[in-house]
């Protein structure tokens, strides 16, 4: 679970906060005269929308502006502009940074080390992926100690800048960082570029960031973060709500676009195989589901409830499928899957929608024997598959069975 | 990784102990592993010191209050060397630190079970482990199976790991605990049996990376063949890939990337870890660097029959597209390989349905699309049959009802009972009908069931005083009890053989029409022939009336047939029996039940069983007004055996217990205190006086 921050969170919150250095900044909406005063005194700006998208998405709402009314114009017209398909929250202008010299500068964990671990670039301002990978210096953190000036200095001297002010102030200026990221939770956090002036003072100058929110130090935050107009749809949110709401068994959905299969998979790695499966034959399904991790029957029976009254109406087949579960007990999670598909038909009239299931695991024939006489119930044409038939041919079956019936 | 192989992680002789035990997936699943194979020595949770995980079939876990607690109680030869750790998230760091504090050395590798555990909490365990010379595998592993030795720690297998894992020389290493127990099921149709399973979570972090895995796999020696199951994120695949080829050898490797589904998509995926964090982290990445290092493009089923031979010169293993693929692959490598297969491929895998009622969408489908029903293997044949094709009543679901009920509401505003308003019914039902609702779940199809019903709550209100229920309740009065305290000993006086014979009835009932397509038992044209069904109880019950007799023991008696007082005539009639039967002449409602009770009581004389007609009691009324409410219901498994047969001694204990109020009351206004004592004159004993 991961929530992520931009830069105009971290210049209002986190700059000031831990004394990272930062260029001066404005937010829409703002008085002229403050854009004008600022404007006067940063000699110029750059007007960016508040949105969670990296270089390339924001390309083309990012611009720098020298007078006062582009500006005010600028800052409207860049808040009301959808970039990447997203609206921006809000949005902000910042000092503009003359510089001889562009930094990238990231701490993450890191799947090789299995700890943090300091990134540094001397060819920061462009996005990351593109410079060589022998141009990027990467160092383990311990995680216990942290980073201190000494190793930021010789990340930075690794990386090609030399000792002296410049690298003893970012080394400075990237132990702040590190403190940052230690005293709030981080999962990741960049920073690219430093922008570096003649003078040799270094400005933190866009940023990004994740926290890693099973983090107790993320919960103590200290401040609320900024909510993003997001592409979620009522379903995603509906259930992120209802997930969020207790830790007894997954409640997981992520919309895929389809429009054929509603899929309640159990098991993360089932559930991936299956919907890698129904992509690859043809299946359209339309969300990725993990409802596993033995959830008691209230919880499978909202979760179940949300899925149906989202999606139920436009699906032309209903799959009900897991691996053999350790754990879920199948007769607590069928029978409200059960409940919940006969309220739902009571409500809004019964789908005679084919419905295949496949499952295996702690009592099996209670769950297949109590959904069987719910179905039956329906008049829903249903296919019942135990654990000794791979659920990757019961998903391709699902496949071309709804491929068939949607054509017909 | 201090383990030199995988034994190391986990063999025969390992002692276990689980933290947090008495929790609700902990406790679940270390009784299901004692059972497996013992490991279990003890287990710790706060605040639960003295508790014992009872494991039937098992030897049971002592529960300590804590770690420390837990070490100084064992006999050094009893400590733990293994530990499984179930604790909260925000506990888990404390928790192990106490554990490697604690444990003297003894604990040599922790398996972290919990999930959303902080990435920086992982982190800090993995320095942890560094240091202190200790394994962690985790967090959020499902845990891993030894099946040579037939051991395991953490739930790999679910509850029956026998089933999925059976010996043999694939060792499955996975990102997601499930595919352990699948792909080995997969590989069993291959005849490929199973050295060790390895879930190692997938987690940002994986405190066991692939990278240390693969070389004790391939150290390993039951393990021939190495299988993975691979999922999006991290650099694990490729550190490992490098790691084996420093090796000097290597066995095969089979693998299986999942998660390209997603990409270009702002999906995350079921694990914490399956997040893209850079080139070569995602799935079409992880696929692209395994084909390289394989020399080979991905399994084709469609000719498989030419893998033998290609990948006899590599012999370093293949990638699969679709898991079932793993199945075909895996026989083309051991073919290649020169690995024998473990025991006789069990059934190809192909589509098996159990139920299959596709009802007139069937007419429309390619006939490919219609499968046919297939034999389903045991245990589950056996259940499906007694709890599905066939048989009566529904079975039930079993979960923790501490807060819970299906019979009960209240939101604050209205008192339900099923979902129905107590206020609705207060103003429209009768008292019959709610208590039917509360004891069925559902409404009375017919009106004349409530009344039937309320018939036989008023014969259930007294046979007199000199009975023994109505006994209880005066002497409950003439000792100064309050109400409360005689209705309890009304309700104490009544037994198996005192209001409770219309739970034998009802279960001779059941017995005797389940074997029957008996759907309605109101329907007198759609009832069974009752005279077989008669004939052949009353044989049956003359054999073991026989018997019994031969041998000088009791025998089991008709339940409800016969009365102490209706008994004096050569046909007998119990009256208050006769006031239902003719409230349903009357009404025109046809019992099957009362019906079979006057046959079997003339079947009873008639075949020299009696010597005269015993009257059909008020017990056997009363069940069978039950039976005829309860049957369709049973059919239609909306309600469970046990429901049923328990409801005529609860319907008598409702009636009788108002009664035992009624002379309670009586016995008050107008008793003297202790006049139900009997005077040691009339009190006889039966012994010799010893001093």
């Amino acid at each position: 679970m991961s929530a992520k921050i931009g830069e105009l969170t971290f210049l209002q919150e986190l700059a000031p906060r831990f004394k990272i250095p930062a260029p001066d900044f404005v937010v829409e909406p703002v008085p002229q005269s403050v854009v004008k005063r600022k404007l006067a005194d940063w000699g110029g700006g750059i007007v960016k929308p508040d949105i969670l998208a990296g270089k390339r998405g924001k390309a083309g709402t990012v611009r720098e502006v020298s007078d006062c009314h582009t500006a005010m114009s600028l800052l409207k017209t860049v808040a009301a502009t959808i970039v990447s398909g997203s609206q921006p929250r809000t949005a902000y202008m910042v000092q503009t940074v003359p510089a001889e010299l562009e930094i990238f500068t990231a701490i993450t964990y890191n799947s090789a080390f299995l700890g943090p671990s300091l990134t540094v670039c001397i060819h920061g301002g462009m996005d990351i992926e593109s410079v060589p990978e022998s141009d990027k210096v990467t160092v383990p953190l311990n995680v216990f100690r942290g980073l201190n000036a000494y190793q930021a200095s010789e990340a930075l001297k690794k990386a090609g800048l030399e000792e002296g002010r410049l690298n003893s102030n970012l080394a400075l200026s990237l132990v702040k960082l590190w403190d940052m990221f230690s005293a709030t939770g981080m999962q990741s956090c960049e920073i690219n570029p430093w922008r570096v002036t003649r003078s040799g003072d270094v400005y933190a100058c866009d940023f990004k960031a994740t926290f890693d929110e099973n983090n107790v130090k993320f919960r103590g935050l200290g401040f609320s973060l900024p909510e993003y107009p997001t592409q979620t749809s009522a379903f995603e949110e509906d259930m992120a709500a209802w997930s969020a709401a207790s830790h007894q068994g997954q409640a997981h959905v992520a919309e895929l676009g389809g429009k054929l299969i509603l899929p309640m998979l159990f098991g993360g790695g089932a559930s991936t195989i299956v919907i890698e499966t129904l992509a690859q034959a043809g299946g359209d399904p339309m969300f990725l589901s993990d409802f596993g991790g033995n959830p008691p029957y209230e919880r499978m029976k909202k979760t179940a409830e949300i899925c149906f009254r989202h999606k139920l109406a436009e699906a032309s087949l209903l799959l009900i499928l897991g691996g053999k579960a350790n754990n879920t007990q199948i007769d607590i999670t069928f029978a409200a899957i059960a409940d919940a598909l006969q309220e739902w038909s009571d409500t809004h009239g019964a789908r005679r929608i084919p419905v295949v299931v496949g499952r295996g695991g702690p009592g099996l024939v209670q769950g297949f024997a109590r959904l069987k006489k719910t179905l039956e119930n329906l008049d829903m044409p249903y296919v019942f598959f135990g654990p000794d038939t791979p659920i990757t041919l019961v998903a391709a079956y699902a496949a071309r069975l709804v491929k068939h019936t949607h054509k017909s | 990784m201090i383990a030199r192989s995988l034994n190391g992680l986990l063999r025969k002789d390992d002692r276990v102990a689980v933290s947090n035990i008495t929790g609700r997936e902990a406790s679940k699943v270390s009784v299901v592993s004692q059972r497996y194979c013992g490991n279990i020595v003890a287990g710790w949770a706060l605040g639960k010191a003295g508790h014992v995980v009872e494991v039937p079939g098992g030897k049971n876990i002592p529960v300590y209050g804590q770690f420390e607690e837990m070490m100084a109680a064992l006999p050094e030869n009893r400590r733990p060397n293994k530990v499984i750790v179930y604790s909260p998230p925000d506990a888990v760091y404390g928790d192990i630190k106490e554990i490697i504090e604690n444990s003297q050395g003894c604990v040599k590798t922790v398996f972290v079970i919990t999930e959303h555990v902080s990435i920086e909490v992982t982190a800090k365990l993995r320095r942890l482990a560094d240091t202190e010379g200790v394994d962690i595998l985790g967090c959020n592993t499902l845990g891993v199976i030894n099946v040579h030795d037939q051991v395991r720690i953490g739930a790999v297998g679910g509850d029956a790991p026998a089933e999925t894992f059976r010996k043999g020389s694939a060792c499955v290493i996975s990102n997601s605990g499930n595919m352990v127990n699948t792909i080995a099921s997969y590989l069993q149709s291959a005849g490929l049996g199973i050295s060790h399973g390895v879930s190692t979570g997938k987690d940002v972090l994986v405190l066991s990376p692939l990278k240390e895995l693969l070389p004790l796999a391939m150290r390993d020696r039951c393990t021939k063949l190495i299988v993975l199951y691979v999922e999006p994120g991290g650099v694990y695949e490729q550190e490992a890939i490098d790691a084996i080829q420093k090796l000097d050898y290597c066995k095969p490797v089979l693998v299986y990337v999942a998660g390209e589904f997603a990409e270009g998509m702002d999906v995350s995926l079921g694990h914490a870890g399956a997040v893209v964090g850079g080139a070569g982290t995602s799935a079409s990445g992880k696929k692209k660097l395994f084909d390289e290092y394989f020399g080979l493009p991905p399994f084709d089923p469609e000719n498989a029959k030419k893998y033998p031979e290609l990948l006899a010169g590599h012999r370093r293993g293949i990638r699969v597209n679709a898991l079932h693929d793993l199945v075909p692959a895996a026989a083309a490598l051991m073919a290649a390989s020169g690995i024998k297969r473990d025991f006789i491929p069990l059934r190809p895998l192909a589509l098996r349905p159990w139920f299959v009622g596709l009802g007139g969408l069937a007419k429309d489908l390619p006939r490919d699309l219609v499968p046919y029903a297939a034999n389903i293997p045991e245990p589950y044949a056996r259940l499906v049959k007694q709890q599905v094709t066939s048989g009566v009543g529904r079975v039930p679901s079993r979960q923790s009802m501490r807060n819970t009920s299906h019979a009960s509401s209240n939101d604050g505003a209205t008192p339900r009972i099923y979902g129905h308003s107590l206020l609705t019914l207060m103003r429209g039902g009768s008292f019959a009908e709610a208590v039917l609702l509360y004891w069925l779940g559902q409404p009375v199809k017919h009106p004349f069931e409530a009344r039937l019903f309320e018939m036989s709550l008023i014969a259930s209100l007294t046979n007199g005083p000199g009975t023994i229920s109505a006994q209880g309740a005066k002497m409950s009065a003439s000792a100064g009890n309050d109400p409360n305290t005689a209705m309890m000993t009304t309700l104490g006086c009544m037994g198996s053989v005192h209001g409770g014979n219309g739970k034998k009835a009802a279960e001779m009932l059941i017995k005797v029409f389940a074997g029957t397509d008996l759907k309605d038992p109101y329907d007198r044209d759609g009832a069974p022939d009752l005279a077989p069904l008669v004939k052949k109880f009353v044989k049956t019950f003359k054999q073991r009336k026989a018997m019994a007799k031969e041998a000088g023991l009791e025998y089991q008696k008709v339940p409800c047939v016969g009365h102490p007082v209706f008994n004096t005539a050569a046909v007998n009639y119990d009256p208050r029996e006769r006031v239902i039967s003719q409230f349903l002449e009357d009404e025109g409602v046809y019992n099957v039940f009362l019906d079979f009770y006057h046959q079997l009581a003339r079947g009873l004389m008639a075949q020299g069983a009696t010597s005269k007609t015993h009257a059909v009691n008020v017990d056997a009324a009363l069940t069978c007004v039950l039976m005829g409410i309860v049957w369709p219901l049973l059919v239609d498994k909306k309600i469970t055996l046990e429901r049923a047969v328990d409801l005529p001694m609860i319907a008598f204990a409702l009636g009788r217990v108002a009664g035992g109020a009624g002379e309670y009351l009586d016995h008050r206004d107008s008793g003297t205190a202790m006049d139900m004592r009997v005077p040691v004159s009339e009190c006889r004993f039966l012994g010799r006086d010893l001093d």
